[in-house]
């Protein structure tokens, strides 16, 4: 998994390329392409040989969707929401294939040394699909509607608690100072999420503008959105005329579908399926991610706010076999802790492993012996979600806890985190990032209701630390909390694994997101 | 009780010949040996499976095993031995429900007649506009996880207007009898003249028609689990196999023929059976 630890993302460094930082980028981006033949080497490798042509329709096959599907860029929840912003709307920075920052709609956010004042410098030339320019204004819009104190967004948990909206300002028409109520030291990793997306001030979700590759043309929550080529867009022109996300709440209608040939790329394509894909004239794009689906135990519900209920449940768990099984192999090992790109990432924790004599006994000593609870799970988490949830269900039986399965359609509905155990998923993340949507008191999806006053501490500290290694060992210390006390239970880390069509070009394993972090600027269509 | 010799029983045909008349019936015969073979492997194929219901015995969709492996890698064969015994017993507790009642409800028809008969029936035509699977839907997509006494019960209110409607049809042929008309100038309480003199003239058509109706069951029993509607999401049950597997349909056949092969083989028998029913009961009628 980790066969390519990501240097430290830009960071406290102008990501703007000066002579010396080429110099470093250009051994960075050495290491990429060797990490890449790497990637692909796993079983991937989209790109096929020939020249790139422009034209033709793609079609998505999205896994997920429902009535609740929306095109907002910073409250996107499943996967279709994802693909949709990704390629409406742009971050101020990206991350890349190899989970490195990368300037996007700004050319460079940078820190003063005390980490309170950042300088965020605009890209020249970016405009909205509706032909106005990126204004200083419309990121400062961006940047308070998804910090809004009073309803933060995915991305603006942290920003709201940290940001000082009054001495944030526009210095010029392309530069933007952002001051911090506290020193923040990784705010470039909160910019380039992609839940982030640069949005002008005059916004209408009803007719929404971003800077991304493509434009918005329609859009019916639950079934199908249209975008098309935006031919003012500042980077590299996307190659297809549309780009047509398709909701696929059924695995095995996304797969048909593309088997059949009415979509052309499909994420998440069920382990199991692979050789069968393979054999019937498709492709599979492999990635090393640092994506898990884990289980999530409420901490504040019984039977799960004792600790040694959550503790048993963790070791009641067969993580190889999970991956066996539910994963064909395509994954690795997980210790209840996210994160494993992060430098920080707890990796001297010993791995937890199934221990049924110590489950019981804990179970036990809760006054749980004959343990009943109910596993909420869903198709449109992915399919994996629903195979873990069958395995659980039997390795709980040898610790004489009866797991009851429920299937949920949609999932993501109105009791979504609010299941006192159920299942997620999760893209790949940095640890503080991850932590601050979900491991924190009023993070947008903590679904296990994790609020401990000496983790938060912890992690604000190391927010706030500019030193690396003593950022990291706070973050070490917040890490053994949650392997000691939270309510994930994450058993591994699956490789990233989408379909696509033999008539698909362009395609890259990304660490980030599903094929390749859904930029379908660079796909282009054969035949 | 009374009983009219244009509807004898299949024992009195029986008797009447000296020889097992059924027994000649090879529909009857091949419907009743598959129908038994498939109940009987539905009651002890546990017994016989070499595998646990959810034991993982190998790679997903694997050719480890008589059958290969599922979509998780369990046992297909043990899967398919486990996987009749729910889906049977719903089936048939469903399609009793449905028969009891539609006979009630025929009979009553046709023995209250006039306004009665037309308002009761009227009222099963509006039933019987509804799809049997619409009405078993629109329940169960409303509840978290479906219960078994749910599924029997829908199935059984699904068929009860249909077997209403053949219920009354036959009651009607026999209401106006003589020896209807004798045991109500006897002073015999409605229900009794129903329960004694009209029921038991029905037996051989309404035992075809359960048959046919166990037919049906199944397949809506086995759709409902298709369509993830199954008291347990986890358990071997055909209709579920078919669903989780049916995306192994090209690399591993086996986890969904053998489910289907079972579901196809049990509807054949039950059908044969009905059929041979039937045929009996107009035999003996001529």
């Amino acid at each position: 998994m980790n066969a390519l630890p990501p240097d430290r993302p830009a960071g406290l460094d102008d990501v703007s390329l000066s002579r010396r930082q080429l110099l470093r980028y250009s051994s960075l981006a050495a290491a990429a392409v060797g990490g890449s033949g790497l990637l692909a080497a796993c079983g991937g490798g989209g790109g096929e040989s020939g020249p790139q042509q422009k034209g033709g329709v793609l079609v998505h096959g999205a896994t997920g969707g429902s009535a609740k599907d929306t095109l907002d860029p910073h409250r996107p929840v499943q996967n279709a929401d994802i693909a949709r912003a990704s390629n409406l709307y742009e971050p101020l920075l990206f991350w890349d294939s190899d989970y490195r920052i990368a300037p996007a709609v700004a050319e460079s956010v940078t820190p003063e040394s005390d980490a309170k004042t950042w300088t965020i410098k605009l890209r020249q030339g970016v405009t909205f699909h509706n032909g106005k320019d990126v204004t200083p204004e419309d990121v400062l819009f961006t940047i308070r509607r998804v910090a809004n104190p009073k309803a933060p967004t995915s991305a603006g948990g942290t920003l709201s608690q940290i940001l000082d909206f009054d001495q944030t300002k526009k210095v010029d028409d392309t530069t933007i100072k952002v001051v911090l109520k506290q020193p923040y030291a990784i705010l470039d990793y909160l910019l380039a999420e992609y839940t982030l997306g640069v949005i002008p001030e005059d916004f209408d979700l009803k007719n929404p503008v971003g800077t991304g590759a493509f434009k918005y043309k329609s859009f019916a929550p639950g079934k199908n959105s249209v975008f098309t080529r935006y031919d003012g867009y500042w980077g590299d022109q996307a190659f297809v005329d549309e780009l047509h996300i398709q909701d696929f709440a059924d695995p095995s209608a996304q797969v048909n579908a593309l088997l059949a040939g009415q979509v052309q790329t499909i994420d998440n394509l069920p382990y199991n399926l692979i050789d069968s894909v393979k054999s019937q004239g498709s492709k599979v794009l492999v990635s090393n991610t640092g994506a898990w689906v884990p289980f999530t135990m409420r901490v504040d519900v019984k039977p799960f706010s004792d600790n040694r209920v959550r503790q048993a449940m963790r070791l009641i768990v067969d993580r190889q076999q999970m991956i066996d099984q539910a994963l064909s192999g395509y994954g690795s090992l997980g210790n209840d802790l996210y994160a494993p790109f992060d430098p920080a990432y707890a990796k001297d924790l010993p791995q937890r492993q199934q221990d049924i004599d110590q489950a019981k006994s804990l179970l036990k000593s809760a006054g749980q012996d004959g343990l009943t609870v109910q596993l909420f799970t869903g198709d449109d988490i992915g399919s994996v979600a629903p195979a873990t949830a069958s395995l659980f269900v039997e390795q709980a039986k040898k610790a004489g806890v009866t797991v009851k399965k429920i299937v949920k359609t949609p999932f993501y509905g109105d009791d979504y985190l609010s299941y006192p155990f159920a299942q997620d998923f999760w893209n790949t993340r940095n640890y503080i990032p991850q932590a601050a949507v979900c491991a924190v008191k009023g993070a947008t999806y903590n679904e296990t209701h994790f609020d401990n006053s000496k983790f938060a501490g912890l992690l604000q500290s190391a927010s706030a630390e500019t030193d690396e290694t003593k950022r990291n060992t706070l973050l070490q210390d917040a890490q053994k909390i949650e392997y000691d006390e939270g309510g994930f239970i994450i058993w591994g880390f699956r490789r990233q694994v989408d379909g696509y069509s033999s008539k698909v070009q362009g395609l890259k394993p990304s660490r980030y997101l599903p094929l390749g972090s859904y930029k379908f600027q660079n796909v282009s269509l054969t035949g | 009780m009374s009983t009219i010799d244009e509807f004898p029983t299949p024992e009195l045909a029986v008797a009447r010949r000296g020889a097992p008349a059924w027994t000649r019936q090879k529909r009857l015969v091949s419907g009743l040996v598959l129908t038994l073979i498939i109940v009987a492997l539905a009651i002890f194929g546990p017994l016989l499976a070499p595998h646990g219901e959810n034991e993982v015995v190998g790679p997903p969709y694997s050719k480890t095993g008589v059958l290969g492996t599922d979509y998780l890698g369990q046992d297909v064969f043990s899967r398919v031995l486990y996987g009749g015994l729910d889906v049977l017993v719903i089936a048939l507790l469903g399609t009793l429900l449905g028969v009891v009642l539609g006979t009630i409800i025929g009979v009553v028809a046709a023995y209250a007649g006039g306004w009665w008969d037309e308002v009761i029936m009227r009222l099963n035509d509006v039933l019987l506009a509804f799809p049997q699977i619409l009405l078993a839907l629109v329940v169960l997509t409303a509840v978290a996880s479906p219960k078994a006494w749910m599924i029997i019960v829908l199935v059984g209110l699904s068929h009860a207007p249909r077997v209403a409607r053949v219920a009354r049809g036959v009651a009607l042929g026999i209401v106006s009898r003589d020896f209807v008309y004798a045991a109500e100038a006897l002073g015999e309480r409605r229900s009794r003249v129903i329960l004694r003199e009209v029921l038991p003239n029905m037996s051989a058509p309404l035992l075809a028609e359960t048959g046919l109706r166990l037919t049906y069951s199944i397949g809506l029993v086995g759709g409902l689990a298709f369509l993830g509607f199954s008291t347990n999401p986890d358990g071997a049950n055909w209709g579920q196999m078919i669903n989780e597997n049916r995306l192994g349909l090209a690399s591993q056949p086996w986890s969904v023929l053998g489910p289907v092969l079972m579901i196809g083989l049990f509807c054949i028998g039950t059908n044969l059976l009905a059929d041979g029913i039937a045929q009996l009961a107009h035999r003996t009628e001529d």
